[in-house]
């Protein structure tokens, strides 16, 4: 205290060593999320912790008891769309979000019948045309209180604005713009906290969004950083020593050279999913989206940097390294899914690793600190767009029988747009050393159209339509060694698994399914030990947390989102919501939409 | 060479320019004959509504005297599959306007020209005579239409990504993957009038009519047709119209092509009324 008192009052004088005062300072923020995300009683990220491991070392509830999971409390939003991500815990209290209009609620633990505050943001509703998949949101990031701002919550909100609210009484400290709406851009992610910043995505790549990562000071909004995935170096945060590791990924130039003309302006790859963090290195990892327009025709060449795994310095911004997975995506297989950390033994030595599930249907497991290929493979045997990739030179083996080009109509082409893996915050038990995750099963046929009318004018564009995979349902539950490649289990489920899964010392895995159950999974052997049929269908993902020495688990229920889109549209037609409609149409028969947070407890 | 066809029909020049719209057939008269079947769509103007508002339906009724035969509207909202789905099933059996020689269907004898055109403020004053005029790569916001050679030119005169924005802004930010999504070419005109968009290039026929309703002059300049890609493959800017019937049906096809032979003033009228920038059909 003492020292904060001197360091402020010693003015421009004194500037050098308050510079230097103010990065302790930072470190020490950062540490304090660290640590709270360790505590059982708290849950303070929507990836639980830095490393995105999903995963409690709680175990009051385990395989022995969690037959006895009873529902002790639930709270609806008010908000019948797809509820996405799930709540933050944080001191007692329980901060619920919703999708558009995106309201939040914080919620006392010990007094869970009663709102303790509530915040109802103003936005512009033109947001809810632009949104292509729903209106969703995947929720909430937690920074706590330094000298220089109070306990806060962040949001980012559907018209493009970022939002930071004290988390003590529910008042807006500040507000920004990210994403400009008449421009097609809207926000759907969560934002994640490092550091003294927070780190905010990007959406509507379909719409020719150039994507781009945003870090904001966490004290009053101001942007520290801003990289984008696609145009000059300097943009895109590549410099000396990018991918010195790996040339071969590529390096410099190519976020223009591998573009047709300027189509890197409107070229995509925004990253509307999750990160995870690198305390020690003071790295970031998230993946940017597809490439844009979605019609492969119009842009040929690798579209670098879209559909690519970043690490970058977080005080920068700065790219490490960058690996493209699917160079020229013709599928729309966008690549901002979970990153999960891990330390692992590769070729008899502990190495800090990433392992990444994307919705082209290949897992890739990289080091994470010069981005070397550990391993990539098939999350299911049935991905046939690519034969294989070559741990060389990282690049897919394609199957041309299954491209999208525009003289092709390609059947049976499997995963469909939505990926074997989309969204969902997946988990990673340490001790077991296993990934769970969630998957949708689901394939399409893909038939480009060209179609004359008149004076010259064509109609140009795709039909899409989605339908189960080869093993016949719509999801299913994998444990995976993210080294080898290795599946220890998977078990089948009737509707995809689209908000992923979280593991504790239990020895359980729970999620959360379309048609409203939420599941507890033998995590051993993925035998099914206990579920429940929640109000709505899931879209988002469960936690855990200890209040008063007693073990809760708690989920979002209000399906929705992209599988969701024909209940929440009202879509018969099997082709709309981008083909959504026909692969989910049995769902209207097991669920309806409704929002709301369940929570549960042994007696 | 550079045509420019300034819209007589502007507000209050009617009287003069004699642009009334005369070529309108007896809304008393009653055919007798069997009833034909019309392939139209529900709601793309200025070719055709429900309503009967557009100038396709203005030539049905000129059509249906012609033959004297009752005229039975099958309205279709797609414009992608009204050959295959409406024509080709036997739903309907007539196509007001179709491109002459669509090798889908039989196509009459063209009774229009005409030409994709650009449009813009008459108090610009904008040096606009083909695509290679310098103001094309100065405005701001180009309005056009995907799909059509326009589009094809955007690109050719690298315009195409600076005003993608725009162009998806113009549909509310639709997809185009799996859905049919219209571009209203009123609003187009509009966003020229208003000064949104500088320039628009549109297809003569499909604009004429918002540009003559127009209360801020509009002028419209047809392109003429020496448009060349980047690989200096021709783009064609000018094309004829044509009514259409199924494969084989060449019965009706000689009813329609005598149709208009005999009235091929009246038609003239009355796509002159539209305000439709008319060619030579030679």
């Amino acid at each position: 205290m003492r020292i904060k008192q001197f360091a402020r009052n010693m003015g421009v004088t004194l500037l050098a060593s308050s510079a230097i005062f103010a990065l302790s300072q930072q470190a020490h923020a950062n540490k304090k999320l660290d640590d709270l995300s360790e505590q059982n009683t708290n849950w303070v990220m929507q990836t639980k912790d830095y490393g995105s491991s999903h995963f409690s070392d709680m175990y009051q509830i385990n395989i022995q008891n969690v037959h006895k999971l009873k529902p002790v409390w639930s709270f609806s939003t008010g908000v019948l769309n797809g509820h996405e991500g799930g709540p933050l815990v944080v001191d007692g209290i329980m901060y619920v979000h919703s999708p558009f209009p995106n309201n939040i609620f914080a919620i006392d633990l010990d007094e869970p019948e009663k709102i303790l505050w509530e915040y109802k943001p103003k936005q512009n509703p033109a947001a809810r045309a632009v949104a292509c998949c729903d209106v969703v949101n995947r929720g909430l990031a937690y920074a706590p209180g330094t000298k220089d701002y109070p306990p806060t919550i962040f949001q980012d909100q559907l018209d493009g604005h970022v939002v930071a609210i004290n988390a003590k009484t529910g008042k807006m400290l500040w507000k920004i713009e990210n994403s400009d709406i008449s421009m097609g851009s809207t926000l759907t992610s969560a934002p994640f906290v490092a550091k003294d910043m927070v780190i905010v995505g990007s959406a509507g790549a379909e719409l020719g969004v150039r994507g781009y990562a945003t870090a904001y000071k966490i004290k009053d909004g101001s942007q520290v950083w801003r990289v984008y995935a696609t145009g000059p170096d300097e943009d895109i945060g590549i410099g000396k020593g990018f991918n010195d590791a790996n040339p071969h990924y590529g390096q410099f130039g190519l976020g223009t050279k591998t573009w047709e003309d300027d189509a890197w302006k409107i070229g995509g790859g925004t990253n509307w999913g999750w990160y995870a963090y690198d305390s020690d290195l003071e790295m970031l990892y998230y993946g940017s989206g597809n490439p844009a327009p979605w019609n492969e025709t119009m842009r040929p060449g690798d579209n670098k940097w879209t559909m690519t795994i970043w690490g970058r310095d977080v005080n920068t911004g700065k790219a490490k390294f960058g690996y493209q997975k699917t160079p020229h995506d013709e599928w729309d297989y966008a690549g901002v899914n979970y990153m999960g950390l891990s330390e692992q033994m590769v070729d008899g030595k502990m190495t800090k690793l990433l392992t990444h599930p994307d919705r082209n249907g290949l897992v890739y497991t990289l080091n994470r600190e010069n981005g070397d290929l550990v391993n990539a493979f098939k999350i299911d045997d049935t991905v046939n767009w690519v034969k294989k990739v070559d741990l060389k030179t990282g690049l897919p083996i394609r199957d041309p029988e299954y491209s999208t080009h525009m003289d092709h109509e390609a059947k049976g082409i499997c995963p469909s747009a939505m990926g074997y893996h989309n969204q969902g915050i997946e988990s990673y038990d340490p001790n077991k050393k296993l990934f769970f995750m969630g998957t949708n099963h689901i394939c399409m046929d893909w038939e480009p159209f060209m179609l004359p009318y008149r004076a010259g004018q064509f109609f140009v564009g795709a039909t899409l339509n989605m339908y189960p995979g080869p093993k016949g349902t719509l999801g299913q539950v994998k444990a995976m060694d993210g080294v080898t490649g290795e599946f220890k289990w998977e078990i089948a489920e009737k509707f995809a698994v689209w908000g992923g899964t979280m593991a504790t010392a239990g020895d359980l895995v729970f999620y959360g399914t379309l048609d409203g159950y939420i599941k507890a999974l033998n995590s051993k052997n993925g035998e099914e030990l206990w579920k429940f049929k929640l109000p709505s269908g899931v879209i988002g993902h469960p936690i855990t947390y200890k209040h008063n020495g007693k073990q809760f688990v708690s989920i979002y229920y209000g399906v929705g989102g992209w599988p969701g889109v024909g209940l929440v549209f009202d879509l018969q037609d099997p082709t709309a919501g981008l083909g959504a409609v026909g692969a989910f149409k049995e769902l209207a028969h097991y669920t309806q939409m409704g929002g709301g947070v369940m929570t549960f407890a042994l007696d | 060479m550079t045509l420019k066809l300034k819209i007589p029909c502007l507000i209050g020049a009617a009287l003069i320019s004699g642009c009334a719209a005369n070529a309108q057939p007896d809304i008393n008269w009653v055919a007798t004959g069997a009833e034909l079947k019309v392939c139209a769509a529900e709601d793309e103007m200025p070719y055709s509504n429900k309503k009967g508002e557009g100038f396709e339906n203005k030539l049905t009724r000129l059509l249906s005297k012609n033959l004297n035969r009752k005229i039975k509207y099958v309205y279709w909202d797609d414009p992608r599959y009204f050959v295959r789905d409406y024509l080709n099933k036997g739903q309907c059996d007539v196509v007001i306007g179709v491109d002459a020689g669509d090798p889908r269907v039989l196509t009459t004898a063209p009774y229009y020209r005409s030409a994709y055109s650009f449009i813009s403020r008459e108090d610009d004053d904008l040096d606009l005579h083909d695509w290679d005029s310098d103001v094309l790569r100065s405005v701001k916001r180009i309005g056009y239409i995907p799909g059509t050679p326009s589009e094809i030119m955007i690109r050719a005169i690298g315009r195409y990504s600076d005003t993608f924005n725009y162009n998806k802004a113009l549909v509310g930010f639709k997809s185009r993957r799996n859905q049919y999504v219209k571009y209203d070419v009123n609003k187009i005109v509009d966003d020229v009038a208003s000064g949104k968009a500088e320039v628009a290039v549109l297809w003569g026929p499909s604009a004429a009519r918002y540009v003559k309703a127009s209360t801020t002059p509009l002028t419209m300049t047809v392109v003429p047709d020496n448009a060349t890609r980047a690989d200096g493959k021709k783009v064609g800017q000018h094309y004829s119209t044509s009514m259409a019937v199924r494969k084989g049906e060449t019965v009706l096809l000689k009813q329609l092509n005598q149709f208009i032979k005999q009235q091929e003033s009246d038609i003239e009228d009355l796509l002159e009324a539209e305000g439709i920038p008319l060619l030579s059909k030679s």
